[in-house]
């Protein structure tokens, strides 16, 4: 397992350098919307190490055509000079009647799933690209529906699932929906996201994926019992923190994630053997 | 385990995302509310946190600003791109807090609107200036255009106010690193 650290802005360039000098991270996730004034040359130049490619506000679900063609057109180059390990992006709604969603909506799985799967593939023809598309930290009830929705939108596209392990973990404190019905999708994905997330001091105390404290232990607990599924070769895993940025906070939850996909080689590899036979 | 919601899907409660009244209508324990909940926190947050000085109008929590304005931005139909940060100031201008704005402020929102548009659009420009017929300072954002410079939002100073046509505000994009020609006030967008 190869583990990243996301950039999203250049206040941070320092830190990310830091962390890849210091052996903490094997690659570094780019936000790259943020970057696309940038050129090619110089934001290739910029890290020392692999990137991947993190779109935030394609929405290329919503998007008008014109205006995806465009984006496409831009990110084109980026893509074909940096060669990034994968190129992401979101499974959300981003507005609703043109209001401009701060805390994006859940897709309504049962109701969207035609028009999503058009989308992505033509998101996938316009970046000439596989994608991988992230789900959602779900607080209603759609957390039930959304690994069916996944397994069959990478079946009917040849997309791919930026699995979020921590938003899957918010989704199941919010409305209960259990970590093993996205089994199938972590086994058949190399693309992973873990963070931090808050949850409200009234009750309900609903879970948001605030990308801003430590890894819970429960997301932890998560990733150790099915590293079986989660590791493979060339697998990925972002951490990502966009609040509270404390270098050692930071550091410390690489080393906690390193533990994980590093020790038990062997035990692991067994495991690996039992899920094949399985 | 959360009690029932009194809605199933997260679609249902879009409607609602963006009214601090609306939110009453689901109690306070339901998952429904913690929702809406967590949706107006990110408006207040991208709103306070951005322009601190508007709570030195508002008081602590904000909510004297931020109710009404919420309420009356749906009535508009005010989407919340990044010029909503100016229509904030339109309605101050017609408020209770009329008599209490000043340049200070003025600038601070054309500002955080210049930010939020180099963060936020998707589109091919550089850089965007905004103008107010209030004031001889424009504001212009520019997206990250190297990682040394990062985003930037820059004050022009004039000698004097600048006419932006029938409106307050007014704005332009500019295709490169610099403004090299000055294309013509637009409106504001909703």
């Amino acid at each position: 397992m190869r583990i990243g650290f996301n950039f999203t802005l250049t206040e941070t360039t320092e830190m990310v350098r830091r962390m890849i000098a210091e052996g903490h991270i094997d690659y570094c996730e780019l936000l790259i919307d943020n970057f696309l004034c940038v050129p090619p040359a110089e934001l290739a130049r910029a890290f020392d190490c692999p990137t991947g490619f993190h779109i935030m506000f394609s929405e290329f679900i919503d998007e008008d055509l014109d205006a995806l063609e465009n984006f496409a057109t831009r990110l084109r180059p980026f893509i074909r000079d940096m060669k990034p390990l994968y190129v992401s992006d979101h499974g959300a709604s981003f507005t609703h009647h043109g209001v401009n969603l701060f805390h994006l909506g859940e897709l309504d799985y049962a109701r969207d799933y035609d028009r999503v799967r058009v989308r992505v593939d033509l998101w996938q023809e316009m970046l000439g690209q596989r994608i991988f598309i992230e789900n959602y930290p779900s607080i209603m009830e759609g957390g039930w529906e959304a690994p069916r929705f996944f397994e069959r939108l990478m079946q009917d596209t040849g997309a791919g699932a930026l699995f979020d392990a921590s938003n899957s973990v918010c989704a199941n404190l919010n409305c209960g929906a259990p970590l093993e019905a996205w089994d199938k999708v972590i086994a058949s994905t190399n693309h992973f996201h873990v963070a931090g997330y808050s949850r409200a001091v009234n009750p309900p105390h609903i879970v948001h994926d605030s990308h801003a404290e430590e890894l819970a232990e429960d997301t932890l607990a998560f990733l150790r019992g099915r590293r079986h599924i989660f590791d493979k070769p060339d697998a990925t895993i972002t951490y990502e923190r966009d609040g509270n940025i404390e270098y050692d906070s930071i550091i410390a939850d690489l080393r906690r994630l390193r533990e994980i996909f590093t020790s038990g080689t062997e035990e692991r590899q067994d495991e690996r053997a039992i899920a094949c036979a399985n | 385990m959360n009690e029932p919601s009194l809605a199933r899907t997260d679609r249902e409660l879009f409607d609602v995302l963006t009214s601090p009244s609306r939110i009453l209508d689901y109690p306070p324990n339901s998952r429904a509310y913690g929702r809406i909940d967590v949706s107006l926190r990110a408006y207040w947050h991208s709103t306070f946190d951005i322009c601190p000085e508007l709570l030195e109008l508002s008081g602590p929590d904000g909510m004297t600003i931020f109710a009404p304005f919420m309420e009356w931005a749906r009535e508009q139909g005010v989407r919340f791109t990044w010029s909503y940060y100016l229509w904030l100031y339109r309605w101050l201008r017609q408020s209770v807090f009329r008599d209490r704005l000043g340049d200070e402020l003025l600038i601070s929102l054309m500002g955080a609107s210049a930010a939020r548009w180099a963060i936020r659009d998707r589109g091919a420009a550089h850089g965007l200036a905004i103008g107010c017929a209030a004031t001889p300072t424009f504001v212009v954002g520019w997206k990250c255009r190297s990682l040394s410079a990062g985003r930037q939002v820059e004050l022009v100073e004039l000698d004097q106010p600048i006419a932006v046509g029938d409106a307050f505000f007014g704005f332009f994009t500019t295709p490169g690193s610099e403004i090299a020609e000055f294309p013509g006030w637009r409106s504001l967008p909703l």
